[in-house]
């Protein structure tokens, strides 16, 4: 028990600290508050008690880096434990009598064997990090040169951060931990239930400082705790408690449904403020661990990007500019003090980093939020410009006369329905680059006949077919997606289908999670779910099994997005290839580089290696000879990757429906000419 | 000074004409005189967006206070107009009257409608489907004022202009021009900007069309096409497989 004084002093330092602490946890609210509308709160106990049952079996943590989310687990369950240790201590304090250690009642001996192996673990995993931070430097905490950062991240601020609260759960466990064999030794005993800390009391036995020692370690365990509190506030550690409640916040809707804007004539955010507080909140929940750089395809190919420092750098200006912020007075410039305009045109879109992130932010919502406010006051690279421009007077991305869309059947030897005049099963929606590009149109073809072949009844929308917008609006163009969905959505009303039916994961992801909004709701189908079905019920017949070895990439707007990772595959199987995986695979899977409207910007000078290219590199690991896209954009960008990385000859970049043809033993030259 | 730079009040007005898109596959009509336009699209003239980008940046630059876009009559128009209005076009004013052929009937349209009411009469140095380049001379004439083409930046001052203007082989010349004058612009100070879709229905929901109708007489005699062909096809080149294929075809053209 502690003396009077003690007690008394205490309270005063619970009371000082606690209402330093209110103050800066107040501020976060009232800036977290200033942001924008992000409806994240509907069925705040479910999605409060979802977040806690993840964040105690630590499941966010465990989507990468196994063993140091092992670490963490430790300390996780070691600091959760000690609320329970820091409450008995209290009673410690104040009840006369109260210990834990004399008594052999089975609730104690668990409370005190438990308390005595959390110590350790905590200590174990707190070391482990500060050894992997200060010797190990790992070099994921790395940002790429050319990224933008804060002059305090740049100065070690991250570093010193963690090693004042390293120092600090070192001070305070250690010290719980030390007071705990200091009560043994006053004792002159050693108890099971307390096997470390009996371990080191002998050595204390008789000792003239126990009881001072005692109340230094008490002081060292509790007081400290109180000092830090207004540390918290200030602190990427402030994590322990923003983090599951930011894991509460998380997006309920589709995952390839991106917010409407809250205000059509402001649309964006140029700063803070006018970001979704989720957003804005963000930055607290951030521990800084740079997971999502890690997985980042901008940040790993050399450009500007970095998810990761976006977090921080708000979090860091916060903290510079935290009364102006709270008052009005000061504003954060998203583009000035967070994120450089390069970088935010770097992004592909492919949602890595929100997928990878342990505290659920959503680094990748900004970056569309800035793309919007860019895009709206007409700043943005000239090759954009053009794309858009195109988009919005011929409905496709390349610069062709809309009625070129159809050019790809010409080679057929037999008619495909026109949708917009026949009713049909199923209305393919082909979407541009299927349609376009001079690497897809034989797979589109391929596609044509195999539908054919299988008597599939479709049809396509012929030239009245306009790019779904899905790209158009992750490169913040809101009106033009809009115009571009209603646009379809009022030729859609005029045919008689059941299902619409497209190769494209892109428009897949659109037409499937966004149009709905906008007043078009349709059965979507992607062609590999579409061909499974039709390889299941036999009216695709495989009659030579392929034998052969290949490996398949996970489209990002596919598998990511939308979920769909098996039906791929088991066509591949069913076609008589064997899939070997690559380390990246399903959610983890590696972007090719070209969503997010990066197919139509020029590569940032400071690229070291395409994404594409990297990917190939993992491919060619597996020693396959077949690299299987299920995207159009995937095809473009992985046969060229394997040309300009010089592996043409040993890699074969080759689309789903390939297999399928092959496996069909459909004739290669069913082709009419054409001059 | 601070006097005399607020006391810049210059009035633009820029010429714009919508004109096929070049993406589309153009075919001659049954007459054979003419491009075949039931089926294709249309667009702003290349020249005209760069002559409306360079006024926008003078407005930007506090060389300008007014931008009015005047633009003939024809397909799809309405939206190039509002387009100009998102991008920074003050008013926007459609040209109706008898259908324009040829350069000289639009100048004589603009000078009827323009009057002298601009100091400043900036259009795209010649529009993608004449190639005549003529109509910013015949305007400048028929007001009588000054004209300078192929323009690839304008500065302004109180009473006149800076202009610069390309010559061939890349010589530049910069000239002072009095106001009111005509430019025929080759390009703007910066690619011209986009107009994003959003900001554009905004404006059509806001803002209004003036509609002007001139009779548009030239009072002389013009230029008349006599027939319009496709360039003929003419061989072509072939990327060769192998330097074995490169040796027989060698051979059998008896080269080698």
């Amino acid at each position: 028990m502690l003396s009077s004084t003690e007690q008394i002093a205490f309270v005063l330092l619970v009371l000082v600290c606690g209402g330093v602490a209110f103050q800066g946890f107040r501020r976060i609210f009232v800036i977290v508050s200033q942001g924008k509308p992000s409806y994240r709160t509907d069925e705040f106990l479910s999605r409060l008690i979802k977040a806690l049952i993840e964040v105690g079996l630590q499941k966010p943590l465990f989507k990468s880096r196994p063993i140091v989310s092992l670490f963490h687990a430790f300390i996780f369950f070691g600091f959760s434990f000690y609320l329970l240790v820091n409450f008995n201590d209290l009673l410690e304090a104040y009840v006369s009598g109260w210990t834990t250690i004399d008594s052999s009642h089975p609730v104690a001996l668990g409370f005190n064997l438990f308390s005595d192996l959390f110590s350790i673990l905590v200590l174990i995993g707190i070391i482990y990090f500060l050894i992997r931070r200060f010797i190990g430097k790992p070099r994921v905490f790395e940002f790429n040169r050319n990224v933008k950062l804060q002059t305090k991240v740049v100065g070690g601020g991250i570093r010193r951060d963690s090693l004042i609260v390293g120092i600090f759960i070192i001070l305070h466990v250690g010290s719980r931990w030390l007071g705990t064999a200091f009560h043994l030794a006053e004792r002159e005993t050693t108890e099971w239930s307390l096997p470390t800390a009996s371990l080191v009391a002998p050595l204390f036995f008789g000792w003239s400082g126990l009881e001072t020692g005692i109340h230094v370690t008490w002081w060292l365990a509790m007081g400290l705790i109180v000092f830090f509190l207004p540390y918290f506030p200030r602190s990427k550690h402030i994590h322990i408690f923003l983090a599951p409640l930011n894991l509460a916040f998380t997006n309920r809707e589709a995952k390839g449904k991106l917010l409407d804007p809250v205000d059509g004539s402001n649309p964006g955010a140029a700063t803070l403020d006018e970001l979704p507080w989720k957003q804005v909140f963000d930055s607290y929940a951030c521990i800084m661990c740079t997971r999502c750089h890690e997985v980042c395809p901008a940040h790993q190919s050399g450009t500007p990007l970095s998810p990761s420092a976006l977090e921080i750098n708000k979090r860091y200006f916060i903290n510079q500019h935290v009364s102006g912020l709270a008052k009005g007075s000061t504003k954060l410039d998203l583009l000035k003090d967070a994120i450089s305009e390069d970088a935010v045109w770097s992004c592909t879109t492919c949602m890595a980093c929100v997928e990878v992130c342990p505290v659920g932010n959503e680094p990748m919502q900004d970056i569309l939020q800035i793309r919007r406010k860019l895009v709206f006051d007409a700043r943005m690279p000239d090759e954009l410009s053009d794309a858009l421009r195109s988009l919005d007077e011929q409905g496709n991305s390349f610069g062709e006369s809309s009625r070129k869309r159809t050019r790809w059947t010409r080679e057929l030897n037999f008619e495909i329905k026109d949708a917009s005049k026949e009713s049909v099963e199923y209305l393919w929606f082909v979407g541009d680059f299927a349609s376009f590009n001079q690497n897809c149109v034989e797979n589109t073809r391929r596609v044509a006949e195999v539908l054919n072949e299988a008597g599939v009844d479709f049809g396509i929308l012929m030239k009245e077919e306009k790019s779904a917008g899905n790209d158009a609006r992750r490169v913040g163009e809101e009106g033009l997606f809009d115009a571009l969905a209603e646009e379809n959505i009022k030729t859609l009303e005029n045919c008689d289908f059941q299902h619409i039916l497209t190769t494209d994961p892109h428009t897949y992801n659109t037409l499937l999670n966004e149009y709905p909004s906008k007043g078009g709701v349709y059965s979507v189908k992607h062609y590999s779910t579409l061909l499974l079905e039709l390889i299941l019920s036999g009216r695709i017949k495989i009659i030579k099994p392929l034998k052969i070895k290949g490996t398949y990439h996970d489209p990002c707007y596919l598998g990511r997005y939308n979920g769909i990772f098996d039906a791929p595959r088991e066509v591949m199987q069913h076609c008589g290839v064997e899939l070997l995986e690559m380390p990246r695979n399903r959610i983890n899977s590696f972007c090719c580089g070209a969503g997010g409207g990066q197919v139509w910007l020029k590569e940032h000078e400071e690229m070291k290696q395409r994404p594409s290219e990297n990917r190939i590199e993992e491919a060619l690991l597996l020693n396959v000879e077949y690299f299987t896209v299920a995207c159009p954009k995937d095809m473009t960008m992985y046969s060229d990757a394997v040309k300009t990385s010089g592996n043409e000859e040993k890699m074969v970049v080759r689309d789903l429906i390939d297999y399928v043809f092959e496996a069909m033993d459909l004739p290669e030259d069913s082709r009419k000419s054409i001059e | 000074m601070q006097m005399e730079l607020d006391k810049v009040h210059m009035k633009v007005a820029v010429l714009l004409k919508q004109v096929p898109d070049l993406a589309e596959e153009l075919e001659v009509d049954e007459s054979g005189k003419a491009l075949d336009t039931e089926y294709i699209k249309f667009r702003l003239n290349e020249y005209d967006e760069h002559a409306l980008e360079e006024a926008v940046c003078l407005k930007e630059a506090g060389q300008a206070t007014e931008i009015v876009a005047f633009a003939l009559d024809g397909e799809e128009v309405d939206k190039a107009l509002f387009s100009a209005m998102a991008k920074g076009a003050d008013k926007a004013v459609k040209l109706t009257g008898p259908e324009v052929e040829g350069s000289r009937q639009a100048a004589a349209l603009f000078a009827e409608t323009l009057g002298m009411d601009y100091d400043l009469i900036m259009t795209g140095v010649q529009s993608v489907d004449d190639r005549d380049g003529m109509m910013g001379p015949m305007l400048s004439s028929m007001l009588k004022v000054p004209c300078v083409s192929v323009v690839t930046r304008v500065e302004g001052k109180e009473s006149s202009v800076t202009v610069h203007k390309e010559y061939f082989g890349g010589l530049m010349a910069a000239f002072d021009v009095q106001l009111p004058a005509v430019l025929g612009i080759q390009a703007a100070r910066q690619t011209p900007r986009y107009a994003p879709v959003s900001k554009v229905r905004q404006i059509q929901q806001s803002a209004i069309i003036e509609e002007k109708s001139a009779s548009g007489v030239s009072g002389s005699a013009t230029s008349k096409v006599t027939t319009m062909a496709p360039p003929t096809k003419t061989g072509g080149a072939k990327i060769l497989g192998s330097v074995d294929e490169l040796m027989e075809l060698l051979k059998k053209k008896g080269v080698a």
